[in-house]
C-alpha cells in the first residue's frame, strides 16, 4: 500500500509527491493528463501584482507576501510562511542546477520579463534562458521569429516594446529545414535547434539584422534537453547575450521543468501514473480509504494511507460547475467556498478588473492543509488540499500561480514527512 | 472486489453511453498531446493527433469524404489520450476515421490479411515449420513486401512448433488443478499458435495460487480489424465472445488474458468503436482483467503467495502503450518488485513503434523502428548486464528483440519462474 496518493500532477502535485518521497515516504501521484506545467511559462512566480486590483507591478515579493499574510492570513501563503517558501525556492533551484537547468532570482526581487506580446511581467525565478531579457536594464533589443511558427510574432513585441520606450527591434528567419516540413510545432522546432547546422544557419540569418542590438530575443524554442548548450552556441555565434520569451502552449520551458520534477520523483522513488482520471473515493468513519479513477473497465481503487488533492481549481478542473448552478469538488466533494448565486459568477464584463468571483472559489484548510467543513472542522482526518484547488486566493490576477501551488506542495510534503 | 464498485454512484462511471467523436468538444487547443505523439515527432507525414481528432474530427461526416486521408498515419498508440487534459478520445476518434476511409475506398488485401491474425495463426499451425521457413525466408519476405506491402524486415512471429496451446491444455486435463475457486482465461491469437508457454506459465501461476482454470471458447478478440478499419468483420467476432463469456460474467467469474490488447479490446475498444451500449457488453468489460491487474488485486487482499526465490539479473521493463490505455498504473512492475534479486528498470518511452499491425506495413516500418529508438535506447543505456526485457504485449515484445536483439519475456514468465515453476530460458514449465 502507498502512504501517500496524490491526485493531480500540476506543480503543486509534483512538489509533493518530489519532497514527499524524498523524505522517504512511499509516493504515488494518479492524474487525468499533463496540465498547469505545459501551460505555464516555466518561470515562478511569487507575486507579481498587489493588490490585485492596482495596476502596482511588485518589485519586492518579500514585503507583498507579508502583506498579504497581513490583509488575509487565511491566503495560501498565510498557511505557509515566509521561510517555507524560502525554503521550496532554494530546493528548486538546487535541483534544477543540477539537472544543468538553473534557475536564477531571489524573493526580495522580482524580474520583469517581456512576454510575447512585448507587455513586461513580473517574476520572481526565471530559467537562465530568460534573465538576458530583463527589462530593467536598458539596453536595445533585437527580437527574432521563425517564418514557419505561427505563434510568435516578433513584430508584435517589438511595436510593443517601442511603445514603451525600450528600444527593439524585429527579424523574421526562414530556416531550410523548415521549409522542408509540412508541420512544425516548438518541440520539434526545439529539438531541431539542437543541431550545430541549424544554429550556424540561424545565427547567419540573423547577423544582418543585429545592427545596435546588444541581446537577442527568441520565442522559448531553444532546444530541449540542450537548452543551455543552445543557448551558449548562439551566444558565442552572435557575440551578444541571447534569451527566450515565453510563447504559446505547449511551453517548452514549462516542459523543461516538468521534465526535471518528474525526474526526480522518480529517482526519489516515486511513481507517477498518467491517464487516470479520478472520479470518487470511498470513505469510511471519517477516513477515505480508497480513491477511484476511471479505466477502460471498472473504476480502479487507490488504497494509500492519505491523500493529497492537487487538481487545481475551477481552471485545473478540480472543481468544476453544471448548469444547475452548483459548485463541486469532483474527487471527494468537498465543500467548496464558492459564490452561492450563479447570477454572481461572473461580472459583466469579460476582462473586468476585478477579475471573476467564480475564479475565487475553492476549499478553506486548516495549517495542517485539511479541508474543512462548514462547521470548521477537518471533513476528513487523512485528506489534504494544495496548489490552486485553495480558496482565498486569486492566483492568476495576483501572478503567485506557481508560488501557490510549490509552496503549499513544497510545506505539505514537509509535515507529512517529519510525521 | 465487486462490491466496492457498488459504493459508487454509478452514475459517475463512463458506461460509453455516447460516442467517442462527442470528447472533441473538450479540446482546449493546448497541444499538448501534439507534442506527446511518438509519430508526429518521426514524421513529418502524419501532423499529430489535435489536427486529426478534435480538429479534422468537426469535419467529418457519414455523408461526406474524409477530410484527411494522414489520419491512416495514426498508429493508435494512444499515447495522445494519456497525456490529453480534458480526455478527448483522440485515439479513438482516429481510429473510427480510418474506419470511415475504408468505407469510402475499400481494404486493401493487406490490411484484410493483417486483420485476419486468427486466421494466419490457424492455417500456419498445420504446418508450423513450413509456414515458419515462408516467413524466415529473405526471398518470400521480399515478395510479401513487393506484392502486398509486409515490411520485409519486420519483426512476424513464428508458429509454435509443440503444437498450440488449447492442444497443450487438452492433453494435461489430468494434471490440472480442480478447485472450488476459479477463473477463465482469455489466450487470444498469440497464444493460441504462437507462444503457447506463455499461457502454460499463467496456467500454473493461477494454479499455484489455488485456482481452477476455465479455458472457454472463443475467438479473435477482433482488434487487429478494429485497427485496420473493418469493423463488421471485428463486431462479429466481439459478439461471438461475448456470446460465449458473458454467462461466466453474469456468474461473477472473472475473465483474465495475458494479452493486454485482447483485454483491452472486451473491456473497452469493442464497446467504444463499435458503440455498442447493450448489458451484456458491458458485464463483459466489467469481468474483464489483465492477469497482473488482477494478481495485484490478489496481492493488495493479502491472497497472494510470495514464496518467490531470488531471479538475479537486470530487467528493463516497458509498459506497452496498450497496457497504459488500460488506465490501471503498472501491475506487472508492482508484483515484479517483489522478487527478491530482480533488479527492474522501468522504461519511460512512449512506445516501442510497432502499435500491433502498425509496424508490420512497408511504408510504416520505418516510422516503427524510429518511434521505437527511444525504448532501444533506453535498453541499451541499463548497460551489458542485461539479458532480457520484459513487456506484456506479443507485438512489443517481438518489436523489442527486433529493435535490441535481445530475448523480451511476459512478466507472467518472470512471476512463474520466480515460484520455481518455469524455465525462462527454454521458456517451458520445468514440470515438462
Ligand atoms: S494514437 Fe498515438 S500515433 Fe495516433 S495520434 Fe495518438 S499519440 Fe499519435
Ligand atoms: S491534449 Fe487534448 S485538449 Fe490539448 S490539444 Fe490535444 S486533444 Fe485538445
Amino acid at each position: 500500500m502507498n502512504e501517500i496518493t496524490i491526485i493531480g500532477a500540476g506543480m503543486a502535485g509534483l512538489m509533493a509527491g518530489w519532497q514527499a518521497a524524498k523524505q522517504g515516504k512511499k509516493v504515488k501521484i494518479v492524474a487525468k493528463g499533463w496540465g498547469a506545467t505545459h501551460w505555464l511559462s516555466g518561470c515562478i512566480d511569487i507575486v507579481g501584482y498587489y493588490p490585485v486590483d492596482g495596476t502596482e507591478v511588485v518589485e519586492n515579493p518579500v514585503a507583498a507576501v507579508k502583506q498579504i499574510i497581513t490583509d488575509n492570513p487565511q491566503h495560501p501563503y498565510g498557511l505557509v510562511g515566509l521561510d517555507d517558501i524560502e525554503a521550496m525556492i532554494s530546493a528548486l533551484k538546487d535541483e534544477c542546477a543540477a539537472a544543468g537547468y538553473p534557475l536564477h532570482g531571489e524573493l526580495h526581487r522580482n524580474w520583469l520579463l517581456p512576454s510575447a506580446v512585448g507587455t513586461l511581467r513580473p517574476t520572481c525565478l526565471a530559467p537562465e534562458m530568460m534573465i538576458a531579457g530583463d527589462m530593467r536594464q536598458n539596453s536595445p533589443l533585437l527580437i527574432v521569429g521563425f517564418k514557419q511558427l505561427m505563434d510568435f510574432f516578433p513584430n508584435v513585441v517589438s511595436d510593443n516594446l517601442n511603445k514603451q520606450g525600450i528600444t527593439a527591434a524585429q527579424a523574421m528567419v526562414d530556416l531550410r529545414v523548415l521549409r522542408e516540413r509540412s508541420f512544425i510545432n516548438p518541440v520539434i522546432l526545439a529539438e531541431m535547434l539542437e543541431q550545430p547546422a541549424v544554429q550556424k544557419e540561424l545565427a547567419n540569418q540573423i547577423k544582418p539584422h543585429l545592427g545596435q542590438a546588444e541581446r537577442v530575443g527568441f520565442p522559448s524554442v531553444l532546444g530541449m534537453d540542450q537548452a543551455m548548450t543552445v543557448k551558449k552556441e548562439l551566444e558565442r555565434l552572435l557575440g551578444r547575450p541571447v534569451f527566450e520569451i515565453p510563447s504559446l502552449t505547449p511551453s517548452v520551458p514549462g516542459m523543461r521543468l516538468h521534465h526535471i520534477l518528474t525526474q526526480a520523483i522518480v529517482s526519489a522513488g516515486g511513481r507517477i501514473e498518467n491517464g487516470m482520471e479520478a472520479i470518487g473515493a470511498k470513505k469510511e468513519n471519517g477516513k477515505v480509504t480508497a480513491v477511484y479513477t476511471s479505466t477502460a473497465a471498472r473504476p480502479h481503487p487507490h488504497r494509500s494511507q492519505q491523500y493529497i488533492l492537487a487538481t487545481g481549481g475551477i481552471l485545473g478542473g478540480g472543481i468544476t460547475t453544471n448548469s444547475d448552478g452548483d459548485v463541486r469538488e469532483v474527487v471527494f466533494d468537498l465543500p467548496v467556498t464558492a459564490p452561492l448565486k450563479q447570477v454572481d459568477w461572473f461580472h459583466q464584463d469579460f476582462l473586468d478588473k476585478r477579475g471573476h468571483p467564480i475564479y475565487q472559489s475553492g476549499l478553506s484548510v486548516n495549517k495542517q492543509f485539511q479541508p474543512l467543513d462548514d462547521g470548521g472542522q477537518p471533513v476528513y482526518g487523512n485528506v489534504f488540499a494544495i496548489g490552486t484547488t485553495l480558496a482565498h486566493c486569486e492566483a492568476i490576477r495576483e501572478r503567485s500561480f506557481e508560488g501557490v501551488a510549490l509552496a503549499t506542495g513544497y510545506a505539505l510534503a514537509r509535515q507529512l514527512g517529519a510525521t | 472486489m465487486q462490491d466496492e464498485f457498488n459504493l459508487l454512484d454509478m452514475a459517475e462511471v463512463p458506461l460509453h453511453e455516447w460516442p467517442v467523436e462527442q470528447t472533441l468538444d473538450n479540446c482546449i487547443k493546448c497541444n499538448i498531446c501534439v507534442t506527446a505523439c511518438p509519430v508526429a515527432a518521426v514524421t513529418d507525414k502524419f501532423p499529430g493527433p489535435k489536427y486529426e481528432a478534435p480538429q479534422a474530427g468537426r469535419f467529418r461526416h457519414d455523408m461526406q469524404p474524409t477530410p484527411d486521408a494522414s489520419v491512416d498515419y495514426c498508429s493508435g498508440c494512444r499515447v495522445c489520450n494519456e497525456v490529453c487534459p480534458t480526455g478527448v478520445r483522440i485515439a479513438e476518434i482516429n481510429a473510427r476515421a480510418r474506419r470511415q476511409i475504408t468505407k469510402d475506398s475499400g481494404i486493401p488485401l493487406r490490411n484484410r490479411l493483417l486483420g485476419r491474425n486468427e486466421l494466419l495463426g490457424k492455417i500456419g499451425s498445420y504446418v508450423p515449420r513450413l509456414a515458419n521457413f515462408g516467413l524466415q525466408n529473405p526471398l518470400s519476405r521480399s515478395m510479401a513486401d513487393m506484392m502486398f506491402g509486409i515490411a520485409k524486415e519486420a519483426p512476424l512471429p513464428t508458429w509454435s512448433t509443440k503444437g498450440t496451446f488449447w492442444d497443450w491444455f487438452k492433453r494435461t486435463r489430468a494434471q490440472r488443478l480442480k478447485s472450488e475457486k476459479k477463473v477463465v482465461y482469455f489466450n487470444g491469437c498469440a497464444t493460441m499458435y504462437y507462444e503457447p508457454f506463455i499461457g502454460q506459465a499463467a496456467v500454473a501461476v493461477f494454479e499455484h495460487n489455488g485456482y481452477e482454470v476455465i479455458v472457454p471458447p472463443q475467438k479473435c478478440c477482433g482488434l487487429p480489424m478494429l485497427s485496420n478499419g473493418e469493423f463488421d468483420a471485428a463486431s462479429e467476432y466481439h459478439q461471438y465472445n461475448v456470446d460465449h463469456l458473458h454467462d461466466y460474467a453474469a456468474k461473477g467469474y472473472d475473465i483474465i488474458g495475458t494479452s493486454t490488447s485482447c483485454t483491452l479490446t472486451l473491456k473497452e475498444e469493442a464497446p467504444e468503436l463499435l458503440h455498442l451500449t447493450d448489458e451484456r457488453s458491458h458485464k463483459l468489460s466489467y469481468a474483464t482483467w489483465d492477469i497482473f491487474e488482477w494478481l495485484r488485486e490478489r496481492h493488495e487482499a493479502g491472497e497472494l503467495k510470495t514464496d518467490f526465490r531470488p531471479l538475479n539479473m537486470v530487467l528493463p521493463y516497458h509498459a506497452p502503450c496498450q497496457y497504459r490505455a488500460h488506465r490501471v498504473g503498472k501491475p506487472a512492475l508492482d508484483l515484479l518488485e517483489l522478487i527478491p534479486g530482480l533488479d527492474v528498470r522501468e522504461s519511460t518511452a512512449r512506445c516501442c513503434g510497432i502499435a500491433g499491425t502498425y509496424g508490420y506495413k512497408s511504408e510504416k516500418y520505418q516510422i516503427a523502428m524510429d518511434v521505437g529508438a527511444e525504448l532501444f535506447d533506453f535498453v541499451k543505456t541499463q548497460g551489458s548486464q542485461v539479458e532480457m526485457t520484459a513487456c506484456d504485449s506479443e507485438t512489443c515484445r517481438w518489436q523489442l528483440e527486433h529493435g535490441t536483439d535481445l530475448p523480451s519475456r511476459h512478466p507472467i514468465e518472470y512471476l512463474a519462474a520466480a515460484y520455481g515453476l518455469y524455465d525462462l530460458e527454454r521458456r517451458a514449465l520445468l514440470n515438462e
